[in-house]
């Protein structure tokens, strides 16, 4: 459209410029003409002028003649009328010659006065020529004719006689002369009328030319200006960023007002496109940019291929805020090939800002995922029995409330936030141990972030306050995450109202979700829960995840005092694990050991005399001292001498020494080093004690014993 | 849920008001989550936010610390006035730093200053409330982040 307005445009012009010019020439022309014909028109009118004046003189001198005659009849003083006579025949001469060179030379009519005249100037050249004395004076005869003055008469008698004879025939001679020059002179101003006439028409009509050049000109640039103006309005309200590169990847000196507000720039004019994106995306994608525009510039690139390997369909670029900052958005990049009569001549680049897409479709994937979390929560939640349930949700919360409690301990020094390091451990470490046990793997898992977090915060030469920002958020999210579940617990139960108990369940877990961080702790006493079915499952789960078989086998939990209930299910979900870490050997391993397939662990808990028993049991591979010292030694817990005097008494009490694991990756069941650490520090809080006897490749036996006391009067209280 | 960058901003806005004003670097205790109602100081500097994440930041200090800044500041005067602008001043370079990064998501509104132990903040019910020390010399003053 544009481009058929351009043709037609330049078409009229080219057009407009030939008329112009013919007129031009045509005027000019007419003008030359017109300045040659009044010059000759003004010499014809000299010689018809000249010609109308000499009409008079042959009568003149024939006049003269006359009077000079009687002069000399009369022997009168002649010389006045010779001079008259001298002094017109001089003119006559003179202007006829005058004539004779002039415009009217051309005119036959010219010739024939000239010819008398060439008979008529030496008759009358005696007289005119005369210079002598006429007269002779004499006192007797008075005054004669000197024989000078006689021939001087004679001469003057003749030419009297030829003017007699030619004064009419010259006078009508150049009378016909005027006439022939008027008449010309009227052909003359006829033709200079006429060609006036001509170009008046030629200005006109050039005029009448200019109009239309102009009033095109004015259309056409009325239509330019409109069409510049819906570019502009193009530009300025268009969503994507639109300019165009050169065969050197500048950018030309048109773009939209998006790009301006995309790049918070407005020097793109001349900017290579490779400056306009160093600053703004990492090397290596900057080099990987400019390979792709000079790949555009191939003219055997196909289009559809190129877009198809665009590296910066989605480019994420740090861009100035406007506040001195720097913000992450999303841009699309477009091209479009623009190609000329010799191939391509510019690349349209169209910049979209798809960050609002993006974090919509990051927020739609993680809505997705946070879904599916969900799904698989409640479906967990199905298979826990909702009084284990709350009491770990309570447990978990006091814990966390613990947490939250040591991270608010003032501290300044790295020493005082190193010491909240270990209790912020053992506090997560129970409950991802609980939360595994129930298979709440959407709680383990984040706990286990948490601690993974805890642990990088121990390699670090120096800490600071900054170092627990992560710990805190991720605090908080496990936080609002146990919301979510007691909220989604409580309602499962009020789903489950037709089975036995229901209500009464529902009405804990609502009445637990109400109470929210005010919940009781895990020191508090709460009702027995039944550990056997938690801990079969947890043994299931821990012996697929660890590719283990073994079987789990339970006695006397029933009669777990309720204040030792807590300590007494963390110490064998944390011995459980380590017996499916550690201890149970694969079955091949076991096989080569002349061993069953299937490992046996077995846990006891049992009243002994005054106090209780509880003896953890597995048939593994037992624990040889030597690979604990060597742990002990790796993880820097003591040094190669005292590993060296470590008896093996001492040498089992490693295990029970904070950060202690014999793993060295840290996992979901093990290597952080604080499960055992964790027990014996819940044993001797209750006034217990634990000893561990173990033979190396035969079995592993953990007692722990319990003083009645405690169990009583927690029970009463 | 508030991002690890976010709270850092106004956390640096915060310790960079002590480096430049006093040139004593300011640095902070082990963060926490706020249990019950707030704890302020005598006076506290407030921003609240709208936009991408709305909820006010507030910044809460001592008067003996806020003395002693004034006086490395090499001011004279340390009226009850004085404290106040002051303290609006921190909140204003908290605001600063939030605006310099997080640039159009976040309307950030002019601090306004309280004083007193009991001030009426107002929280966003259900949001919980991130509060991180800052440890100046011997004092103690806190940063309180309650943004959804």
């Amino acid at each position: 459209m544009t481009r058929a307005a351009g043709t037609a445009r330049r078409r009229q012009l080219v057009t407009a410029a030939g008329l112009g010019t013919v007129l031009t020439v045509v005027m000019g022309a007419v003008l030359v003409m017109g300045f040659r014909l009044a010059t000759n028109m003004r010499a014809g009118i000299g010689a018809l002028q000249a010609a109308s004046t000499l009409q008079t003189y042959p009568e003149e001198i024939s006049r003269q003649l006359s009077t000079l005659r009687d002069r000399l009849e009369v022997r009168a003083y002649s010389g006045q009328a010779l001079a008259d006579l001298q002094g017109t025949v001089s003119r006559f001469d003179q202007k006829l010659n005058q004539l004779a060179g002039s415009h009217a030379a051309d005119s036959p009519q010219l010739g024939r006065p000239l010819l008398l005249w060439h008979q008529y100037a030496p008759v009358l050249d005696p007289v005119v020529s005369f210079t002598g004395q006429p007269y002779v004076d004499s006192d007797t005869a008075g005054s004669s004719l000197s024989r000078e003055g006689r021939a001087h008469y004679a001469a003057v008698k003749r030419a009297q006689l030829f003017a007699s004879d030619s004064a009419g025939p010259l006078q009508a001679q150049l009378a016909a002369l005027s006439a022939t020059l008027q008449r010309s002179s009227s052909d003359a101003a006829a033709r200079l009328r006429t060609l006036l006439l001509a170009g008046v028409l030629a200005a006109l009509s050039l005029a009448g030319a200019a109009g239309y050049f102009q009033l095109t000109r004015s259309k056409h640039e009325r239509a330019a200006l409109e069409a510049q103006e819906q570019t502009r309005d193009i530009l300025k309200t268009v969503r994507e960023g639109l300019f165009l590169l050169d065969s050197e990847h500048h950018i030309g000196t048109v773009w939209s007002d998006a790009l301006t507000r995309m790049f918070s720039r407005q020097d793109f004019a001349g900017l290579s496109f490779e400056r306009l994106l160093k600053d703004l995306v990492p090397p290596a994608t900057l080099t990987t940019a400019t390979k792709y525009i000079k790949l555009l510039w191939g003219d055997r690139a196909h289009e559809n291929l190129m877009k198809s390997i665009n590296p910066l369909g989605q480019l994420e670029v740090k861009i100035d805020n406007g506040h001195g900052g720097r913000e992450t958005r999303y841009l699309q990049f477009d091209f479009h090939r623009v190609m000329g009569q010799d191939g391509v001549k510019h690349v349209l680049c169209a910049v979209g800002d798809i960050t609002s897409s993006v974090l919509l479709a990051h927020e739609l994937e993680e809505s997705q995922e946070n879904a599916s979390a969900q799904v698989d929560m409640m479906l967990g939640l199905l298979h826990v029995d909702p009084l284990q349930l709350v009491s770990f949700l309570d447990t978990a919360d006091s814990s966390l409330k613990l947490v939250n409690t040591i991270l608010k301990e003032p501290a300044r020094t790295d020493a005082e936030f190193r010491k909240k390091l270990g209790g912020l451990f053992r506090e997560l470490h129970g409950i991802k141990g609980e939360a595994q046990a129930l298979n709440l793997k959407s709680i383990a898992g984040r706990v286990h972030t948490l601690e993974d977090m805890v642990s990088e915060c121990k390699k670090k030469p120096e800490l600071s306050g900054s170092d627990f920002l992560p710990m805190v958020l991720k605090l908080d999210e496990l936080l609002a995450h146990l919301r979510s579940v007691r909220e989604m617990a409580a309602r499962l139960t009020a789903l489950k109202d037709t089975a036995p108990g229901a209500a009464a369940m529902a009405a804990a877990a609502g009445a637990a979700a109400a109470s929210g961080a005010d919940a009781p702790g895990r020191s508090q006493p709460r009702v027995v829960e039944d550990l056997s079915p938690t801990l079969l499952a947890m043994a299931k789960r821990l012996a697929a995840d660890n590719s283990k078989r073994f079987r789990l086998t339970l006695g006397g939990l029933a009669d777990v005092p309720p204040s030792y209930a807590a300590t007494i299910k963390d110490c064998i979900i944390q011995m459980l694990r380590n017996a499916a870490v550690h201890g149970i050997e694969p079955p091949e391993a076991r096989r080569a050991n002349t061993k069953q397939d299937i490992g046996l662990v077995s846990v006891h808990f049992r009243k002994n005399g005054d106090g209780y028993e509880l003896v953890f049991e597995d048939d593994g591979a037992g624990i040889a001292a030597e690979t604990l010292k060597a742990a002990a030694v790796r993880k820097q817990l003591i040094s190669e001498q005292e590993a060296a005097e470590m008896d093996t008494r001492a040498a089992m009490a490693l295990i029970f020494r904070p950060g202690f694991s014999t793993c060295e990756d840290v996992s979901m069941d093990a290597g952080r080093g604080v499960g055992m650490d964790i027990v014996a520090r819940s044993v001797y809080a209750l006034g217990g004690k634990i000893g561990v006897t173990t033979h190396p490749g035969r079995f592993t036996r953990f007692k722990i014993v319990l003083p009645a006391g405690r169990a009583a009067s927690s029970a009463v209280a | 849920m508030l991002y690890e960058q976010e709270l850092k901003t106004f956390v640096e806005g915060t310790t960079n008001f002590f480096e430049v004003a006093a040139q004593q670097p300011a640095s902070i205790g082990s963060p926490y989550l706020m249990e019950g109602s707030p704890a302020v100081h005598e006076y506290t500097g407030v921003i609240n936010i709208s936009g991408k994440r709305e909820g006010v930041v507030y910044f809460t200090a001592p008067k003996a610390m806020l003395t002693v800044l004034l006086m490395k500041m090499q001011e004279n005067d340390f009226s009850h006035e004085t404290m106040k602008d002051l303290v609006g001043e921190v909140a204003n370079t908290i605001s600063g730093n939030a605006r310099r990064d997080f640039g159009r998501d976040f309307v950030i509104s002019v601090p306004s200053v309280l004083s007193g132990e009991k001030p009426q903040i107002p929280q966003k019910p259900g949001v919980r409330s991130f509060i991180i020390p800052i440890n100046w010399r011997s004092h103690s003053a806190k940063l309180i982040v309650s943004l959804t």
